[in-house]
C-alpha cells in the first residue's frame, strides 16, 4: 500500500500550525523548505543540555499510515545516520528507538521485530502516544535537552 | 474541572495574580484557547508550577501519568514543580513550554 504524497503533504499541513509553534516556542529550528516545495521532509535542529546543535531529518514518505523515518545529518548534510550525529542516549544500532521512528522497525534495519508499523500511534511503555509531529517534536526535544556528549 | 485555587482567590484581598499562555505539543493554552477548555491559566502568583502543569494536562487530556511533563521558561529553563511561580519572577502574559516526553522502548 502507498500512501499519494499529495496525502501526505495535506496531512502535514493539518499539523504544521501546532508543530511550527510548538517548535518556536520550544526555540527548535524548524526548515519546512522541502515541504513548502512539496517534498515531504522537514528538518529540525534541537539542542542538548551543552546547546549543542543537533540536525535531523524527518523523511515522512507514506505518512500517516507509516512513521516518518527520522535521522540525524551532518549540519551541512552530507553525512547521515553515523553514531557520531547522535545524542548521546540512543539505541547505539545507531537510531531514535521508538514507534514513531520507521527506522526502529526491523523491516527498516531497526531493532524491534515486535512492533508492527500500523500500530505506530501506539504508547511506548505506557506513555503518552506519540502520535503528531509536534508530540514527536517535544519528545526528542526533552530527550536531547537531557543529554550531554554524542552517542560515538 | 474546577480550578480550587482560581475560586479561592476570587475577590479583592489575594495575592496579586497573573495568567500565563502555555504552549503544549496539542496546542496553546491561553485565555481564549481552546475555545472549550474549562480551566484557564489564571493564577495568584503563589501558585507552584505543578498545578500549572496538572491544569494544562487536563485540558489538553494528557491522563497518562507514566510520561514526564515539565514546564520550561524560554527554551529550556526547566521548572521545578514545586516552586510558585513568583519565585521565577513570571509576568503577566509569559509563554511557557509544556514538554511532553513520552515511554522508552
Amino acid at each position: 500500500m502507498s500512501v499519494p504524497v499529495e496525502v501526505t503533504l495535506q496531512m502535514l499541513e493539518a499539523e504544521l500550525e501546532v508543530a511550527a509553534q510548538y517548535a518556536a516556542a520550544a526555540g527548535l529550528v524548524l526548515d519546512l523548505t522541502e515541504l513548502r516545495a512539496g517534498r515531504p521532509t522537514a528538518y529540525v535542529t534541537f539542542l542538548n543540555a551543552d546547546r549543542e546543535p543537533f540536525l535531523a531529518e524527518f523523511d515522512f514518505r507514506e505518512y500517516p499510515l507509516h512513521p516518518p523515518t527520522i535521522e540525524f545529518l551532518s549540519n551541512d548534510r552530507s553525512r547521515r545516520g553515523t553514531r557520531d550525529l547522535y545524542p548521546a542516549g540512543f539505541h547505539g544500532t545507531p537510531c531514535i528507538c521508538m514507534r514513531y521512528n520507521r527506522k526502529a522497525y526491523q523491516s527498516s534495519g531497526g531493532p524491534h521485530a515486535d512492533w508492527r508499523l500500523l500500530d505506530w500511534r501506539l504508547p511506548t511503555s505506557k506513555g503518552v502516544a506519540i502520535d503528531s509531529f509536534a508530540l514527536m517534536l517535544s519528545d526528542l526535544d526533552s530527550k536531547i535537552g537531557a543529554s550531554r556528549g554524542r552517542l560515538g | 474541572m474546577k480550578n480550587e485555587e482560581q475560586d479561592s482567590n476570587k475577590g479583592s484581598g489575594g495575592p496579586p495574580r497573573l495568567t500565563v499562555r502555555v504552549q503544549t505539543p496539542r496546542g496553546l493554552w491561553s485565555m481564549t484557547e481552546p475555545a472549550d477548555a474549562t480551566v484557564r491559566p489564571e493564577y495568584p502568583i503563589s501558585t507552584k508550577i505543578e498545578r500549572v502543569i496538572a491544569d494544562a494536562r487536563e485540558v489538553f487530556k494528557f491522563v497518562e501519568d507514566d510520561s514526564k511533563y515539565t514546564l520550561l521558561l524560554g527554551t529550556k529553563e526547566r521548572l521545578e514543580p514545586q516552586r510558585t511561580l513568583a519565585s521565577y519572577g513570571i509576568e503577566d502574559n509569559t509563554l511557557l513550554v509544556l514538554s511532553v516526553q513520552g515511554g522508552n522502548a
